[in-house]
């Protein structure tokens, strides 16, 4: 795949053979203001869909928001709330998934864009995922039972935990939006921290004490935890999206301790 | 506005104004007008030739020579016999030279020469040759094979002078006919590996021939009307002659002899002569119209 | 060697294309071009181009209007050559051997290196089996049994159950997706290693266009095949390789896989997602 000796200005030279020749062959040209109007019309349709499965994070941080807050306050109400507008998620996601199918059929993108739309493809995926377990956690709250035990050095843990996920999907956004493959890759730190704290919440639970009301609060606020987890998860996941877009080249961000393999697609 | 108002405005734009239809009119007749004056020369001569000419068509007409005497009237002043062969006959020598050497040159300005500076050239004078007229022809071949080698008239040099006046006409007509010959199909015989010549013999040539042939009869029947160039040419004689190397008689030359003649039958037979001529070029003009619906070109 | 795209064909019904396998493949050979250059006239088309053909795959090329793409493919069989005041510079290799070398045979060449153009054009005085005839008849090679020469190519090009009953019907009378079809059994007729094709469906209906590209995707096992389209779902259905042609020269060429899923050159990324054309 190598370039060949490079062209100047990238413009075709206007063919002007002397009066003697005639002239070369002429390729049938389709009409090329039609042409680009068609592109700038499918441009600005990408922009759109890129824009609304964006948005769609958007929704996902104001239901960690208030599922996390609910969490903090026991609020049941909240929570219900929490579980009900996960509808809107899961609209965007058709939304979505709609304009993407439309697109394909009608558009055929290739190269940049195509890898644009597969990526937009992958990440509404995960953002219906996240919007998934934000109604996890918003059911574990109820059950926590009538006057719950509060556990302080669980709960802060389970708030840390919260606000790095959240900052992960607010990173997500921006390093999706920007293309910036460096900002993704950080998402990996921030996810080893979730990962630390998830582990110390186990860690936390299994030594809570014999009560069994404090152990089943505990046991629920465990997989409170791994529903955290996983959105950290999944944001890393349209982190390795962002990659893909720019580069082509599919690989999985992890820590240290794995080296990536590329992988190309 | 109401809907029946909207339609009554779209009839109103599709309308045609009574102005232009009065101009309509006007160019109509005028064209009509010009068709029918040129026509009516047209008629006038078809209508004579009819009238006067059919009169004397009869057998012996047309299997007698010519006796050359007029004092008497009836069968004693003979047909047309020798007239009519020695047409055919110098016509047929004049194409067998014309057309070969004909095609030949419409081949190479399309085929070989296309575009240098002396194709345009030998164009150009094709061009002016066509203009040229026919007495001009009979005097150079004069000039040159009696006068100047001091021999006597004789059919082949009629004929040598018609081919002279055919020979433009043909490359021409051969030209624009090769000249439509679409350049793809040579290109793609060529991209088979055909040497050019065989291109030319087996693919250019076969799809232009029904053209072609159109041109050469037209040639052709052009020529067998010409009386000037044979005047001093192929002189004109009685009798019927096959050797293309004495005297040999030819329709315009007989009627040109016999129009002047004080002998109201020998006029006659003028006459009789000129329609024969006109049928003779009318049915070559006949077959050249089928041929060429059956081409593929043009 | 990259596996071509596999896509859905549409149901065809039984007269359909296609191509009968059962006649003899033998592999074709490399075209390389070295530092090509075109012109006609003083004004220079093809400006020096490097570029590779591999042995029995399909490479296609792309790029806007006068970009030079096919100048350049016809350079490779010198037609260029037949335009008045054209001219050719650079080396054309066959293999090993230079088809611009000093007495190499311009005739012979094009026995080689076949080519269907973009407008159907059967010989129009002559039968379906005189047209698939001609190239043999042409390059007097008419000898032998030319009766098996011309169905063997008919069959190559996928036309035979379709006009096995009507070879002395006129070529001019079949339908243009066959009259294609005819063209390339006419150019498969003289056993050429090389088939250049210059847009070969731009004159078709979309049935035919598939008929054909399916063809060239058997076409393959024997020849090597250049096609030179303005179509690019085209060149991404039929190619193995693909080229991208800007000003003249040449831009970018790999995988056809990858030029449209991850080009290298801006500029082909720009071209192939339609920004300019």
């Amino acid at each position: 795949m190598s370039p060949a000796s490079s062209a100047d200005d990238g413009r075709p030279p206007a063919v002007s053979p002397s009066s003697s020749a005639s002239k070369p062959p002429r390729e049938s040209a389709a009409s090329d203001g039609a042409h680009a109007q068609g592109r700038a019309h499918f441009q600005e349709q990408l922009r759109e869909l890129e824009a609304n499965a964006l948005g769609g994070l958007d929704l996902i941080v104001e239901q960690l928001d208030r599922v996390l807050e609910a969490l903090h306050h026991q609020d049941v109400e909240l929570a219900q709330m929490v579980i009900a507008d996960d509808d809107r998620v899961d609209g965007r996601y058709l939304e979505v998934h709609q304009g993407i199918l439309s697109l394909l059929a009608l558009q055929a993108p290739v190269a940049g864009d195509l890898r644009l739309v597969a990526a937009l493809l992958h990440m509404i995926k995960h953002i219906e995922r996240m919007g998934d377990q934000c109604v996890n956690i918003a059911k574990l709250i109820p059950l926590s039972g009538y006057e719950p035990p509060v556990h302080r050095e669980m709960l802060d843990a389970l708030a840390k935990m919260g606000a790095f996920a959240r900052s992960e999907v607010v990173q997500s956004k921006a390093a999706f939006a920007a293309r910036d493959v460096a900002l993704a890759e950080d998402l990996v730190r921030q996810d080893r921290e979730i990962n630390r704290l998830n582990r110390e919440i186990f860690r936390l639970a299994i030594e809570i004490g014999d009560d069994p009301d404090t152990r089943e609060w505990a046991m629920h606020m465990t997989l409170v935890a791994r529903a955290l987890e996983r959105i950290g998860d999944n944001a890393v996941d349209i982190g390795e999206q962002v990659a893909f877009v720019v580069t082509g080249l599919f690989r999985e961000f992890s820590d240290s301790s794995r080296p990536p393999a590329p992988r190309a697609v | 506005m109401s809907s029946a108002g909207s339609s009554s405005d779209l009839l109103a734009r599709f309308d045609v104004s009574p102005s232009r239809r009065r101009k309509d009119r006007i160019a109509r007749t005028g064209v009509l007008a010009a068709t029918v004056l040129a026509l009516v020369p047209l008629v006038l001569i078809v209508y004579y030739l009819l009238r006067r000419g059919l009169g004397s068509w009869s057998t012996t007409f047309f299997t007698t020579d010519p006796t050359g005497n007029t004092f008497f009237g009836g069968s004693s002043i003979g047909g047309i016999k020798s007239a009519i062969l020695g047409t055919i006959e110098i016509v047929a020598i004049a194409s067998a030279i014309s057309v070969p050497i004909g095609i030949g040159v419409a081949v190479w300005l399309v085929e070989y020469g296309k575009g240098s500076w002396f194709a345009n050239t030998v164009r150009f004078f094709v061009d002016v040759l066509t203009g040229v007229p026919s007495i001009v022809f009979g005097l150079f071949v004069y000039i040159v094979l009696i006068v100047g080698t001091g021999s006597t008239y004789a059919g082949y040099k009629g004929s040598i002078a018609l081919a002279l006046l055919m020979l433009p006409v043909v490359i021409r007509s051969a030209e624009v006919i090769l000249l439509l010959v679409p350049g793809a199909l040579r290109e793609s015989a060529l991209a088979l590996g055909a040497p050019r010549w065989r291109v030319i013999f087996s693919i250019v040539l076969p799809t232009a021939l029904p053209g072609m042939v159109t041109g050469v009869l037209l040639a052709v029947a052009r020529a067998a009307g010409e009386t000037a160039p044979l005047l001093f040419t192929a002189a004109s004689t009685h009798l019927t002659t096959f050797n293309p190397g004495q005297f040999m008689n030819s329709l315009p030359v007989q009627i040109y002899d016999d129009v002047i003649s004080a002998t109201p039958a020998v006029e006659h037979r003028a006459w009789g002569a000129a329609l024969t001529l006109v049928t003779m070029i009318l049915l070559l003009n006949l077959i050249a119209r089928l041929i060429s619906r059956r081409s593929r070109l043009a | 060697m990259h596996d071509t795209r596999q896509t859905e064909r549409p149901l065809e019904d039984a007269s359909a294309a296609m191509p009968d396998t059962s006649v003899e493949t033998k592999p074709g050979l490399t075209v390389k071009l070295e530092g090509l250059r075109a012109f006609y006239g003083e004004a220079e088309q093809v400006k020096g181009v490097d570029l590779e053909f591999r042995a029995n795959e399909v490479t296609a090329i792309i790029g806007p209007s006068g970009c030079g793409k096919s100048t350049l493919v016809r350079c490779i069989n010198r037609m260029h050559e037949e335009i008045p005041g054209a001219r050719a510079q650079g080396r054309v290799l066959l293999d090993e051997l230079d088809v611009y070398g000093p007495s190499v045979d311009v005739v012979a060449v094009r026995r080689a290196i076949g080519m269907v153009f973009q407008k159907p054009n059967p010989f129009p005085t002559m039968s379906i089996y005189d047209n698939v005839a001609a190239g043999l008849r042409l390059t007097s090679r008419g000898r032998g049994d030319l009766r098996a020469k011309v169905e063997a190519a008919l069959r190559g090009a996928g036309l035979w159950n379709e006009v096995a009953e009507r070879l002395d019907e006129p070529g001019a009378g079949l339908s243009g997706g066959q009259q294609q079809r005819l063209c390339i059994a006419r150019s498969l007729a003289v056993d050429p290693e090389v088939i250049l094709m210059d847009e070969p469906c731009s004159a078709l209906d979309p049935i035919a266009t598939l008929k054909i590209e399916e063809l060239i995707d058997e076409l393959k096992q024997r020849v090597t095949i250049v096609i030179v389209t303005h179509n690019m779902q085209q060149a991404a259905r039929v190619a193995d390789r693909t080229a991208f042609m800007l000003g003249g020269k040449l831009v970018e060429i790999g995988a056809t896989q990858d030029i449209f899923t991850k080009p290298s050159d801006p500029r082909t990324e720009e071209y192939v997602t339609g920004k300019f054309g």
